[in-house]
């Protein structure tokens, strides 16, 4: 990426804002001679925790603690400083600015991060998941993304590489030592044994929209025809008056959104403008807006008036909850969900629905691996299609070598998957097209 | 005193490769060497090629060395091995009359008038050149290429009894580890062994399967067209419970167990002692039955490799079936000898901070003729190089199966003999036998190491395929004859469609269309009927697996960017941010590229990273 990966840097570690304490990190080769220029001296034993006053040109900045980690037993494998200030804003300002004073560089952002990978302490899907860690807004998102740092993913995608080099040494064997009178590996066993891993991995593809459900948050659209209760009943959801309702048909015309937990993950309400022609030209683009949001959904919220049942049929792969309004007011049809907010009847039913649609159809099982962004998928696929590859060419006869060549490929893939780096071009490519870390 | 261009030091399959190089570049060469007529001589089987190996020796060929050649004057069966599999993995292998082979290797030395043979034994080296001998006259040399195989400081191990040699009735070499020490060089020991001979009259051959070679011989060198030797069978028999058992309860007589050897030997070439032990559960070893030439009168029984003592040898042979009543004419052996730690050496085979001293072959950890061979030829070709004041030759990974055996060398060490095999290659398929002459001869020619005969023969081969390859990929606008005919043979072919792809179906027979397709597609045929059918079958698998081969080609692409982001010599590593532990590694290797840099062991991408970036920068200064 962007900066060089040998010089030091510094950083707030903490956000920015006022808080009981704030830490401070700087990393490289001289961040324990920074320590000892800011006024702690004699430097502290490693992995020591020190009360120091920070001085610059003999003015006090703050009182702090500070530890000293020596490479490689660091977080990002480099020596590194850290050190734990006073919450203020200002305070923090004037330490970063004496750090760098001293020669150290301000870090760019998830360049901490891109350290440990590089150096090692972190595989790149750990990396991945330090990011999710800290993005996390729900206890469960937490614990997902806690256990990909712990390396469920990588272990998972480990434990395949290896299935495949169980399979890859012994079609090698055949090819090298074909003269030895030994049968390695027989044909039937070999296509068992990619199809165990191509199950493996498309397990794993599998895993994707849940794993980005998880980690991303879920978008559901209130939709239905002009005074259905759309706005009412998101504000009912949200639990205040986020939209503004009137009986006047066409009031929301930009899409209103918010965010409540549901299911263990963060859900996103949006309340659309309602369904209709209209030759209004802000209604009508709001209800072009309508519409795409609800192709794009994850969940749709489909109302319709009980007192004047009509639906507009929507394009959507998404989950889609049919929802009767205004039950206070007319009857609801046999076997449907009825809610009337006024008179706060099936809310309790209709979050019990939204619960279990995004328990059973987007929370990535607990513990287990899960793909969660995008290049995690295209490393999958990419082992998938080999591993199909190598499967066919094993079926139709083909010599050793040429299903040799796919099972590299995948096993490969499945290598970037696991953040085992084979080439540090990789890295820069990753670093550069995705934006991971913090 | 005699002034030569270039010393090389030792006569085996390394030197001999060496020196003919070096004089057909036009340098004065002396080859000096122990015994005049151990020049070229197989210490282990008489076979050269097999599977990787094979490649090598076309490699030679194709550079225009000598082993191919004399492997065809030599050569009594020969066997093209992975025949069912695809060309890239193919080996040609031959059995060869020893004798035979190491007269061939001398013929071919006598032939060059700038190689002056001298017999002795070489005592030390020194700066500058001064090659001492032990009868203590001196040699002066510009360069120096040392290929002294197994024999420095070499013991032999039979059984409970050591002696001092490099190869059965051979002496050791005592003497030159100091002077390569004196160079700064770090030297280990290794091992390696050799199975009994037994005498072929003893033997009762209606108990033994027969091996034959191929139907249709196949020469190695372009230059043969037709091969001198008869051509002969080998045998097959197996080890059985009886020799398992004797083997265990001698463990304690052989000097691997006993702990009188404690170099390391080739796992993949094991004794019979470490096959007992090691696979316990099998339930028998194939022993090939190789003759050591067509008069001679012992054979080679490789897959028995062994230092046991003699009598436990014997009995173990007698429990083979066949041989019964057999007499071994010359007993197992192992030997142990000195060997250079190759991370030592750049990609020229140069030896690091020594210009104009080269190793090559057994002495730099690898085992096999062929290996120490291809080292032999390349390590010639950059003394000879040096002394024209030209740049070396290093040939990259996805370009030969040498470039491979050379960089893994240099890169990786090796703690046991080195041996090719087709796996080390990452990009195998660029590597088959089949494109050597593209690949390499236009280098040579370069070079200007090529006799024109093998120039022209290559040129016609090249041009030969292209044309084929030509007319193959045309689109054909097939009349309704051909069309008709095509149905009937099983093939449809639709319009602008073209021979190539035909040749890309699984069920393709190109002897059957060449026998039914002279009418209908006399183009085609005819310039397929031109090529050899060695050169047919490569055309046809070009076509078939022509995807596969573009996606290891653009596989090789991506990588060359850092195989040629250079790293000077004068490197000094002290750079801000290399932990000392890659600044240690990567100061003892001085890799001489990012590519070669990156693939040593323990070296991680951070430090790529960092040395790239610096690279980078100075390439900007400039
Ligand atoms: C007992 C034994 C077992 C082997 N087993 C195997 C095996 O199982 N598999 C396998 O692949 N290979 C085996 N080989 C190895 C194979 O023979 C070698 O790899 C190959 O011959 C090496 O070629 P080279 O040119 O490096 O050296 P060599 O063929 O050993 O030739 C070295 C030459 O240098 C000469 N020489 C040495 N020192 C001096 C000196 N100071 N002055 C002058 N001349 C000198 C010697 O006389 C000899 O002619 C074995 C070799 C031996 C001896
Ligand atoms: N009685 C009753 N009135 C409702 C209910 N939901 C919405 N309304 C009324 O219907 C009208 C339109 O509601 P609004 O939420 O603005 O509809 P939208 O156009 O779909 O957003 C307002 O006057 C609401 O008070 C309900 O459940 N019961
Ligand atoms: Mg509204």
């Amino acid at each position: 990426m962007n900066g060089s990966l040998t010089d030091t840097i510094v950083a707030p570690a903490t956000p920015v804002g006022r808080s009981a304490l704030a830490i401070v990190r700087i990393d490289g080769p001289q961040s324990s001679a920074i320590l000892e220029s800011l006024g702690c001296s004699p430097l502290p034993d490693e992995r020591h925790a020190v009360f120091v006053r920070l001085k610059k040109d003999g003015e006090l900045l703050d009182e702090c603690v500070a530890i000293r980690y020596l490479a490689p037993r660091s977080f990002t494998g480099n020596d590194l400083v850290e050190l734990t200030l006073h919450g203020n804003p200002l305070l923090v300002q004037r330490v970063v600015s004496a750090a760098i004073s001293h020669g150290a560089r301000m870090a760019e952002p998830g360049e901490f991060t891109e350290r440990a990978v590089v150096n090692g302490k972190l595989d790149l899907v750990q990396a991945e998941s330090v990011a999710d860690l800290i993005n996390a807004r729900t206890p469960l998102q937490a614990k997902l993304s806690l256990s990909n740092l712990g390396g469920s993913l990588s272990e998972t995608a480990g434990r395949l590489r290896e299935g495949l080099l169980y399979v890859i040494s012994r079609l090698e064997a055949a090819l090298d030592f074909s003269e030895e009178g030994y049968s390695f590996i027989e044909r039937d066993d070999a296509i068992a044994r990619v199809d165990e891993s191509l199950n493996g991995v498309q397990r794993l593809n599998d895993t994707f929209r849940r794993g980005v459900a998880s980690t991303r948050g879920l978008e559901a659209v209130i939709i239905g025809r002009p005074n259905a209760g759309k706005s009412t009943l998101l504000n009912r959801l949200v639990g205040s008056e986020r939209s503004i309702v009137t009986p006047v048909a066409g009031t929301t015309r930009d899409i209103v959104r918010e965010t409540i937990e549901l299911g263990g993950l963060p859900v996103t309400l949006s309340d659309t403008a309602g369904l209709r022609d209209s030759d209004d030209v802000v209604e009508s683009i709001g209800i072009d807006r309508a519409r795409e949001a609800a192709r794009r959904a994850d969940i749709i919220l489909q109302l319709i008036d009980a007192t004047a049942p009509d639906e507009e049929p929507v394009e959507t792969s998404a989950a889609v909850i049919r929802v009767y309004t205004k039950s206070d007011l007319a009857d609801v049809p046999e076997g449907e969900l009825g809610i009337s907010v006024p008179a706060e009847r099936g809310i309790e039913e209709l979050l019990a629905r939204l619960d279990a649609v995004v328990r059973d159809q987007f929370v990535a099982p607990e513990g287990s691996a899960v793909l969660v962004n995008e290049r995690q998928r295209l490393a999958a696929v990419e082992a998938e299609s080999a591993l199909r590859a190598a499967r066919f060419s094993l079926a139709d006869g083909s010599s050793e070598e040429i299903v040799l060549v796919d099972l590299y490929r995948a096993a490969t893939a499945l290598a970037a998957l696991t953040g085992g780096i084979s080439n540090s071009d990789v890295i820069t490519e990753i670093f550069s097209k995705f934006c991971i870390g913090k | 005193m005699s002034r030569f261009d270039v010393v090389v030091i030792g006569g085996g399959h390394a030197g001999a490769e060496a020196a003919r190089v070096c004089a057909r570049g036009g340098a004065r060469v002396a080859l000096v060497t122990m015994m005049r007529e151990a020049i070229g001589r197989m210490s282990c089987n008489p076979a050269i090629g097999g599977l990787a190996k094979g490649n090598l020796v076309k490699e030679i060929d194709a550079l225009g060395g000598l082993m191919g050649e004399a492997t065809d004057r030599a050569g009594i069966q020969f066997k093209v091995l992975n025949r069912s599999k695809g060309p890239a993995v193919q080996g040609p292998r031959a059995q060869c009359d020893r004798d035979l082979y190491s007269a061939a290797v001398r013929a071919i030395l006598d032939a060059e008038p700038n190689i002056t043979v001298v017999e002795g034994a070489v005592t030390a080296v020194s700066p500058g050149f001064v090659v001492a001998l032990g009868d203590g006259s001196t040699l002066h040399a510009k360069a120096v290429v040392i290929t002294t195989g197994t024999f420095l400081r070499a013991l032999m191990h039979s059984g409970e009894t050591r002696t001092q040699g490099g190869r059965f009735g051979e002496p050791s070499a005592e003497g030159l580890s100091d002077s390569l020490r004196a160079f700064g060089l770090e030297l280990g020991r290794l091992k390696t062994g050799t199975p009994p001979r037994v005498a072929k009259d003893s033997v009762d051959f209606s108990r033994l399967e027969e091996a034959p070679g191929d139907p249709v011989p196949r020469p190695f060198s372009i230059l043969t067209d037709a091969l001198p030797q008869p051509q002969v069978l080998c045998h097959l028999t197996y080890t059985s419970d009886a020799a398992h058992n004797l083997i265990r309860s001698n463990l304690h007589r052989a000097p691997m167990y006993s702990g009188q050897i404690r170099a390391t030997g080739p796992r993949y070439c094991p004794s019979i002692e470490d096959k007992v032990v090691r696979f316990a559960d099998k339930e028998r070893h194939q022993v090939f039955v190789e003759p050591e030439g067509l008069e001679h009168p012992w054979l080679y029984m490789n897959g028995i490799s062994t230092s046991l003592p003699a009598d436990v040898q014997d009995r173990v042979v007698r429990s083979l079936p066949g041989f019964e009543q057999a007499t071994i004419a010359r007993y197992g052996y192992a030997v142990e000898y000195d060997y250079v730690n190759p991370q030592q050496l750049d990609p020229g085979l140069q030896v690091r901070g020594v210009a104009g001293l080269f190793l090559a072959g057994q002495i730099n950890g690898t085992s096999g003729y062929e290996e120490a061979a291809a080292q032999g030829l390349l390590a010639g070709i950059n003394a000879l190089q040096f002394v024209r004041e030209e740049n070396p030759l290093v040939l990259r990974r996805d370009q030969a199966y040498t470039g491979v055996m050379i960089d893994d060398l240099i890169t990786l060490g090796t703690e046991e003999p080195y041996r090719m095999f087709t796996s080390r290659a990452e990009h195998r398929l660029l590597l088959g036998c089949d494109s050597v002459y593209e690949r390499l001869t236009p280098i040579a020619e370069r070079l200007r190491i090529l006799d024109r005969e093998r120039l022209r023969r290559v040129e016609a081969r090249i041009s030969r395929i292209a044309r084929a390859r030509e007319v193959t990929a045309t689109p054909l606008t097939p009349d309704k004859t051909t069309l008709e005919w095509l149905r009937e043979a099983g093939l449809s072919l639709s319009e602008k469609s073209s021979v190539e792809r035909l040749m890309q179906r699984h069920d393709f027979d190109l002897d059957a269309f060449l026998m039914r397709a002279g009418t209908a597609l006399p183009k085609v045929v005819s310039a397929l009927r031109e090529l050899t059918e060695e050169e047919r079958e490569s055309v046809v698998s070009a076509a078939r697996y022509s995807g596969y081969i573009e996606r290891q080609r653009r596989e090789a692409d991506k990588v060359s960017a850092d195989e040629e982001l250079r790293i000077p010599a004068t490197m000094t590593y002290g750079l801000p941010g290399l932990s000392r532990e890659m600044t240690e590694k990567l100061s003892s290797i001085r890799p001489a590229s990012l590519g070669q840099a990156s693939r040593i062991p323990g070296v991680t991408p951070a430090a790529i990273a960092i040395l790239r970036m610096h690279l980078r920068r100075s390439v900007d200064v400039r």
